[in-house]
């Protein structure tokens, strides 16, 4: 069954030769080498690699945060390269949820007006009730006056999930969400990640170093030295 | 819409964690500053505008020595003007035994066209205002005439040849000007009485005034059309250009005031920059995050600018209330500068404060909130990646534009506004410099300093550039304000000083012939010197080896302001002793014909020895021939004259005398005996002249000093910027040293040592220029001893290093109260 639902979904994401150089000290630095994937819409994948590998880097590509040097990335059929500035911004916008390491949630704002922020940018005018739902929904009811300040990691990684998951994005890029959390919060936070990822039918990218966060998803990239291996 | 929602939404929680507090102060105190000097302009010259009809008693005035012919009056009137006429002439007038120079005018029915005149009967209750002149037979006169002549109310005064009937005493009327000598009394008559008193012959010195009034285009069609038709001595006055004048004290109050808030707005803005730089640099993350999330490069930028507006729409506002409060103050400690009633201000001068606001704000705080445009969204996994600065210069370049337009507008001459923004410019550099050198100097000192003092310090050098900013501002300021209270204070008194302690303090004009020598020997029997009596006779300078003045002489100069007035002209064998001779010879015995001009009004005039001058005295005009010109030490306070005749040449002229003596403080009963002996003799008391001027400048001062109290406050403002783009460093080092065992009293005495010797630099920086200043002016401009002021050079510095001082600590005193637990978890 899961096999014929794996062939009829169609690729979301695909990836042809990707490379990125950067400019240091009159050298050059390959980051990425001739990447080639594609990921199929709602599937889940783990970009894995040690430490300097390019997950970073290859995960800021995909989302549309950097460009290529070479190479092209395909969204739901859209050349992200052909894209200037602010049509990157637009697919993030329309299509693309983050959560990050560090949480990166604005200091000045509380948990409901954090997640909130990305509807209020569309011009969603129930968005204090969609937020407030979803704030809900990850155990936060209670803290939606709190500043980031004022939670604990935990919970200000539940409130970027909340805010990633508000808009129903069509891809979720995630950048090592358990890294800055103890083992059993990061438990907690990959079981809620994946059930809303369920949920909203979401094709997740997870960068992470660990392999048996890694495990939990469908399927396993792994970069050594900016290649896939 | 939505876009502008989510800015203010974003304003009220960026808002709520204090992060444009201090932007706002310093905005409203630029905005409060150049608000209260608008308001306060805008007002003077809305009150002298709607006086100008009332001083000229018309909308315009034509002055002619001769009758105008009938096409001019015909002509005003097919303009449908209001027409009046006045005639103004010297006369004597001698009745019971007692002789009395006064100023005649003779006025026509419709006169005044504007204003109004007061008169009363013997009680002063009785004053009345009224709208006429006096009836034909009458004469009003001023009540020193009834005392210097023997005569009172009911009496008959006679005219030349007419005599009229005394009817009223007159208190005021709107139109009359006049300088020492035009305090000749008034006696008004009506014109048709003029005639019979057959004082005016052809050849007669007379002013006649044609006075005209109506709608602003009948005024100004009449004005085009009579200005290609005016004789060389024939003149035109209206309300557009011969507005009251405010008097050169407050007219150059308004332009000091002008320049001390530009100052202010210059001040605040370095903190607006400051300030907004940090807010920029706080919001780097959210931009990022925004830009995550979908936000584009310019949406982002709005949605700051928007911010921004509103921030300053309501600084703006509350500046402006704050501009007018200020203003309000201005004008009570000017108030006796100022006539009683003052204008409301016009709506513009209201909103140019707001107007201010905004172009203030975004001149200095834009460069900093462009970059928030750069900022790329792969910051948030890259923090490194930060926006690089805009091209400040060019940015900065409109709030720097703003500027030179304001001060143009105060200076009146965009040349002058360049030299001394090149010149402040440049002395900023050189002192920018010399503290730079300063701050790098003390890491010399921490080899020799205990730690306290060695982490104290070292925030000095280490902050460099902001600290010279800090430094720069504060020592300006204090040294604005130092100059201020000290050469008003100083400069009257050190002038008073070096007079001999007799130098006469008393002038006495309008002494006549016969009276000179009974005063003298009252004088003398009194026991009071008496300097040389010297004559006068009032005359104007016509024409300069045939050529008339008026072609002669530069717009604004000490030359053509003798021109436009009649001179005291007097005549001396010798030449008097403080005055020197630079060209030409005083010979022993000169001849009649010749004339000593001084030497100042000698090179605005252009005249040379050897020049043909040519006075109008009177109905008659006289030629003189310059054999010297002379350096005149004004300050002798004996009389002294711009033109010196030979003995012989203007004898023949009608003359009072002038003298001056020292009367102690003791005698001043004496004063009383005089003017009752010598009604029509005037009496000028210099001392009291000279509390007159302390006051005035003292009152100038008092305003110029609101404004620099609000470029100290802006000082502070700067400060606390300044502290503010350190404090999470600050933080982070204070929270370190605590980890590792330092006390917060440890921390608190480096915090007060590094401001306080902020605070003494400023201060000695500020005491050492106003010291250099005061020396220069003192010694090339005023030419007077200069001491260097002990007190000042001690107690400045060591205040400015506690109020700084304490500022700075009170500023930074979350970095002693922070808990460090949090800021590591945050970090």
């Amino acid at each position: 069954m899961n096999s014929q639902i794996d062939k009829q979904r169609s690729s979301i994401i695909n990836v042809d030769n990707l490379c990125k150089t950067v400019s240091t000290n009159n050298s050059h630095l390959t980051i990425l080498s001739s990447v080639s994937f594609r990921i199929k819409a709602a599937e889940s994948v783990a970009i894995i690699g040690a430490s300097g590998s390019g997950k970073s880097t290859l995960l800021s590509l995909l989302a549309g945060l950097d460009v290529a040097s070479s190479g092209s990335i395909e969204i739901l059929g859209q050349s992200i390269g052909e894209l200037n500035e602010d049509g990157r911004a637009t697919l993030r916008n329309q299509l693309i949820g983050f959560v990050f390491q560090s949480f990166q949630l604005l200091p000045n704002l509380t948990a409901l007006e954090n997640v909130m922020l990305p509807l209020e940018l569309k011009g969603n005018k129930n968005a204090k009730k969609l937020a407030a739902d979803l704030l809900d929904r990850v155990g936060l009811s209670q803290r939606l006056t709190h500043t980031p300040n004022q939670l604990s990691g935990g919970e200000q990684q539940r409130v970027a999930l909340a805010r990633a998951f508000v808009t129903r994005p069509k891809i979720l890029f995630a950048d090592e969400p358990t890294g800055n959390l103890d083992s059993t919060t990061g438990k907690y936070i990959i079981d809620l990640l994946f059930e809303l990822n369920r949920e909203n039918q979401t094709t997740l990218i997870l960068v992470t170093h660990d392999q048996r966060l890694a495990e939990h998803c469908e399927r396993i990239i792994e970069l050594k030295a900016g290649c896939i291996v | 819409m939505n876009r502008l929602f989510l800015a203010l939404r974003f304003l009220r929680r960026d808002g709520r964690a204090g992060e444009l507090t201090l932007l706002m102060f310093a905005l409203i105190i630029a905005v409060g500053s150049s608000t209260a000097i608008s308001l306060f302009a805008n007002r003077i010259n809305r009150t002298m505008n709607f006086q100008a009809a009332e001083f000229l008693a018309a909308d315009l005035v034509l002055t002619s020595p001769d009758l105008i012919t009938n096409d001019i009056l015909a002509k005003a009137e097919s303009l449908g003007l209001k027409q009046s006429k006045g005639t103004d002439f010297s006369s004597v007038l001698m009745e019971n035994d007692e002789f009395l120079l006064v100023a005649v005018k003779a006025v026509s029915a419709n006169y005044p066209l504007h204003g109004y005149l007061k008169i009363r009967q013997a009680s002063y209750v009785q004053e009345q205002t009224v709208y006429h002149g006096p009836q034909m037979g009458e004469a009003w006169v001023e009540t020193r005439i009834l005392s210097a002549l023997k005569l009172k109310l009911g009496d008959l005064l006679r005219v030349g040849e007419k005599s009229l009937l005394i009817a009223q005493i007159l208190t005021y009327e709107p139109d009359k000007q006049g300088d020492l000598y035009s305090l000749s009394p008034r006696v008004m008559i009506n014109a048709s009485d003029l005639a019979e008193t057959k004082i005016l012959q052809p050849g007669s010195h007379v002013h006649h005034f044609y006075q005209f009034a109506g709608g602003e285009a009948s005024i100004l069609d009449f004005k085009r059309w009579l200005t290609p038709q005016l004789g060389v001595s024939q003149r035109i006055m209206d309300i557009y250009e011969d507005r009251p004048k405010l008097g050169s004290a407050l007219q150059k109050a308004e332009r000091y005031l002008g320049l001390s808030s530009i100052v202010v707005i210059l001040i605040s803005g370095v903190a607006i920059a400051m300030a907004t730089r940090r807010y920029s640099e706080r919001h780097f993350n959210s931009s990022a995050i925004l830009r995550c999330l979908g936000y584009k490069q310019n949406e982002v930028l709005q949605l700051f600018l928007w911010q921004f507006a509103f921030i300053g729409l309501c600084a703006s506002s509350i500046g402006c209330l704050l501009g007018w409060v200020t203003q309000e103050f201005l004008l009570h400690t000017l108030r006796e500068l100022l006539p009683a009633k003052i204008a409301t201000p016009s709506l513009l001068a209201v909103l140019f404060g707001i107007i201010i606001g905004v172009v203030v704000l975004f001149g200095f705080a834009l460069p900093p909130l462009l970059r928030l445009k750069q900022v790329s969204p792969l910051r948030i996994l890259r923090r490194d990646l930060v926006p690089l600065p805009s091209s400040a210069w060019l940015v900065y370049g409109l709030a720097i534009i703003v500027l030179l337009v304001l001060m143009s507008q105060y200076t009146e001459d965009m040349q002058m506004t360049l030299i001394i923004v090149g010149a402040c410019a440049l002395s900023l550099l050189i002192i920018a410099g010399l503290v730079y050198l300063i701050l790098s100097a003390s890491r010399y000192l921490l080899a020799y300093v205990n730690l306290t003092w060695r982490f104290g310090l070292q925030g000095l050098s280490k902050n460099r550039h902001s600290n010279i900013v800090q430094i720069l501002a504060f020592s300006m300021t204090l040294l604005a304000i130092i100059l201020s209270f000290t050469v008003r204070s100083d400069l009257i008194n050190d002038w008073q000083k070096q007079l001999a302690d007799d130098a006469p303090n008393h002038f006495a004009l309008n002494i006549f012939a016969d009276q000179k020598d009974a005063l003298k020997l009252e004088l003398k029997q009194q026991g009071i010197d008496v300097s040389q009596f010297y004559p006068v006779v009032r005359g104007r300078l016509v024409e300069i080896n045939s050529q008339p003045v008026q072609q002669i002489v530069s717009k604004d100069s000490s030359g053509e302001r003798a021109i436009h007035r009649d001179l005291s002209l007097t005549w001396s064998q010798a030449a008097a002793k403080d005055n020197r001779i630079i060209a030409g010879q005083w010979q022993e015995k000169r001849k009649p014909g010749f004339v000593s001009i001084e030497q100042k009004l000698a090179e605005s005039l252009k005249v040379n020895i050897g020049d043909t001058l040519t006075f109008s005295i009177g109905s008659q005009q006289l030629k003189a021939e310059v054999d010297s010109i002379r350096k005149v030490d004004w300050d002798t306070m004996k009389p002294n004259f711009y033109m010196m005749f030979s003995p012989g040449s203007i004898d023949q002229f009608a003359h009072t005398y002038i003298t001056s003596f020292y009367l102690p403080a003791k005698n001043k009963d004496l004063l009383n005996q005089l003017l009752k002996h010598y009604p029509a003799m005037t009496v000028l008391d210099v001392d009291l002249l000279l509390k007159q001027i302390n006051r005035i400048l003292s009152q100038l001062t008092a305003a110029i000093n609101y404004l620099l109290y609000f470029a100290l406050v802006a000082g502070f403002l700067v400060l606390f910027a300044a502290v503010q783009t350190t404090l999470d460093s600050r933080i982070y080092t204070g929270v370190l040293m605590r980890t590792l065992g330092a006390k917060r009293s440890f921390l608190q005495k480096i915090q007060w040592i590094e401001f306080s010797a902020l605070g003494l630099i400023a201060g000695i920086l500020a005491v050492l220029m106003s010291q250099l200043v005061i020396y220069a002016l003192y010694y090339w401009v005023l030419k007077l001893d200069f001491t260097i002021n002990l007190t000042l050079c001690l107690i400045l510095p060591i205040v400015s290093a506690v109020l700084i001082g304490f500022a700075g600590f009170w500023g930074s005193r979350s970095v002693v109260n922070q808990s460090p637990m949090q800021v590591l978890r945050e970090l």
